[in-house]
């Protein structure tokens, strides 16, 4: 069983410009558009990430969504799409967003493509502004203690919060546990 | 100058065999140390990961501005290391309260009695934990409590185990992490005040914001516990220590302060002298346990 958590924060800009999106039939998908690092209209581009999404219905593959995207959206988007399968998970990611996986006691960042995934194994999904004010090593630690996906993320925020009081650009991330 | 002419043909003919011997003996030497050196690093290259990580410990334990010392802390024997790994725990009486130096030894002496401890069984773990603060409680009734923090190492693997605001410090690569999260107020307040979307400046400034949500001599604690453990790197420096060293020296500040090359007697000279330098007025009692990683054949 797949549990997650999302967490949008506006932080000390204007407006939220990020997108995080989630699907959760045929297959969970979770994707993120770092919006708030586009100079030039961030909102069009982050509703168009998520209408292509939204077409899509789940059932094209992420090379296939990729191409759609490089196509479609402005050539300095930054975008992870990662989509959770039976025995793993599949990811692409392009720019300042990025996935880590904790497995055995240790945090990876997960690469372009498929990755097999086993019970206890943990994913947070995020934008690189979010990454700027912890360590990899935070993020394990709290990985390894919290009993859930939103005590994870609020232990990362915890962090966050010691270093810039959230006065910052838009937070953008989704924690994953995989449960048995 | 040397005029050789002058030297007997047998003694000449001495010097230039010594003078070959010699060379003979340098080449020898220089091709032997190469070979040695290139034999070691390909061999430790090949089995770093069968070599062993193995704790160098050292600790400090100071009183500060204070009157009494209510920190306490606890180290597993050293010689029992390979059997059931290393356990080091620091408690910190809390201020404010009565009995804060009975209740921090009350918890180390009592995690002493509990020795070994098993290092897969966290849950089993952090009940022995939460059994000693239901003891505390019925005892002194919340009239008196401590902190705890303590790590379990068992070759490149940790577990840590956290009640309080102590902390537990790991620094790889010359960067400092707190492990533990604090329990106090503050992260309630920083959790209420994310999901309103509205920054956490105000959960700095309430004068709640350190109050401690758990502790030892809290009944049915909720024990801060890792549900698989850590993997650990050589060179990677654990402090565990009370917040006595923090507060006089923030996690940056450490980091900055040590050397990787240094050894955990070196390192604990360096952090306590650097608290000592920062000469705060109202230095509450500091105490700090170093365990330095270091990969090795023994």
């Amino acid at each position: 069983m797949i549990e997650y958590y999302t967490f949008k924060h506006r932080g000390d800009a204007l407006d939220f410009s990020d997108e995080v999106f989630l699907r959760l039939v045929p297959n969970l998908t979770v994707a993120l558009f770092f919006g708030s690092n586009l100079k030039i209209a961030p909102k069009s581009q982050a509703l168009l990430f998520s209408e292509i999404l939204n077409s899509e219905e789940g059932c094209k593959s992420i090379e296939y969504l990729s191409s759609v995207f490089d196509e479609c959206l402005d050539e300095e988007s930054e975008y992870l799409i990662l989509r959770v399968l039976k025995n793993g998970v599949e990811c692409y990611r392009r720019g300042g967003v990025f996935a880590k996986i904790v497995k055995d006691g240790q945090i990876h960042v997960l690469p372009n493509g498929f990755f097999g995934l086993n019970v206890g194994d943990s994913i947070v999904c995020a934008t690189s502004n979010f990454y700027k004010y912890l360590t990899d090593e935070g993020i394990l630690a709290d990985a390894l203690v919290s009993g859930s996906c939103s005590d994870w993320m609020n232990m990362l925020i915890r962090r966050i919060s010691d270093q810039c009081q959230l006065k910052c650009g838009n937070l953008s991330a989704v924690t994953l546990k995989l449960n048995e | 100058m040397y005029d050789f002419d002058l030297l007997p043909d047998d003694t000449v003919f001495a010097l230039y065999v010594a003078l070959v011997l010699f060379a003979i003996a340098f080449v020898s030497f220089v091709a032997i140390s190469l070979y040695t050196l290139i034999k070691m690093t390909v061999y430790s290259k090949k089995h770093e990961d069968k070599l062993k990580l193995t704790p160098d410990v050292a600790f400090f334990h100071e009183r500060g501005k204070r009157g009494n010392q209510e920190d306490s802390v606890y180290i597993s024997p050293l010689e029992k290391i390979e059997d059931s790994g290393l356990v080091a725990a620091c408690s910190d009486g809390m201020g404010g309260l009565l009995n804060g130096e009975v209740v921090s030894k009350y918890v180390t002496d009592s995690l002493k009695e509990n020795y070994p401890f098993k290092f897969d069984a966290q849950a089993d773990n952090a009940k022995i934990i939460s059994g000693i603060s239901d003891k505390v409680y019925e005892d002194f009734h919340l009239s008196a409590g401590a902190t705890l923090v303590m790590v379990h190492i068992s070759d490149d693997l940790l577990n840590f185990y956290s009640l309080g605001d102590s902390n537990i410090i790991l620094i790889r690569n010359n960067r400092a992490t707190l492990l533990n999260n604090k329990q106090n107020y503050a992260s309630i307040m920083i959790k209420k005040f994310s999901e309103g979307g509205i920054d956490t400046v105000d959960a700095y400034k309430d004068p709640r914001a350190r109050g401690l949500t758990d502790f030892v001599g809290n009944f049915k604690c909720n024990v801060q516990m890792t549900s698989k453990p850590m993997k650990l790197r050589d060179n990677d420096i654990i402090i565990v220590g009370s917040d006595g060293v923090t507060d006089s020296m923030p996690l940056n500040r450490i980091a900055g302060h040590i050397h990787s090359d240094q050894n955990a007697p070196g390192i604990a000279r360096m952090i306590k002298y650097g608290v000592k330098s920062s000469k705060n007025p109202r230095q509450d009692n500091y105490s700090a346990i170093i365990i330095k990683m270091r990969r090795s054949i023994v």
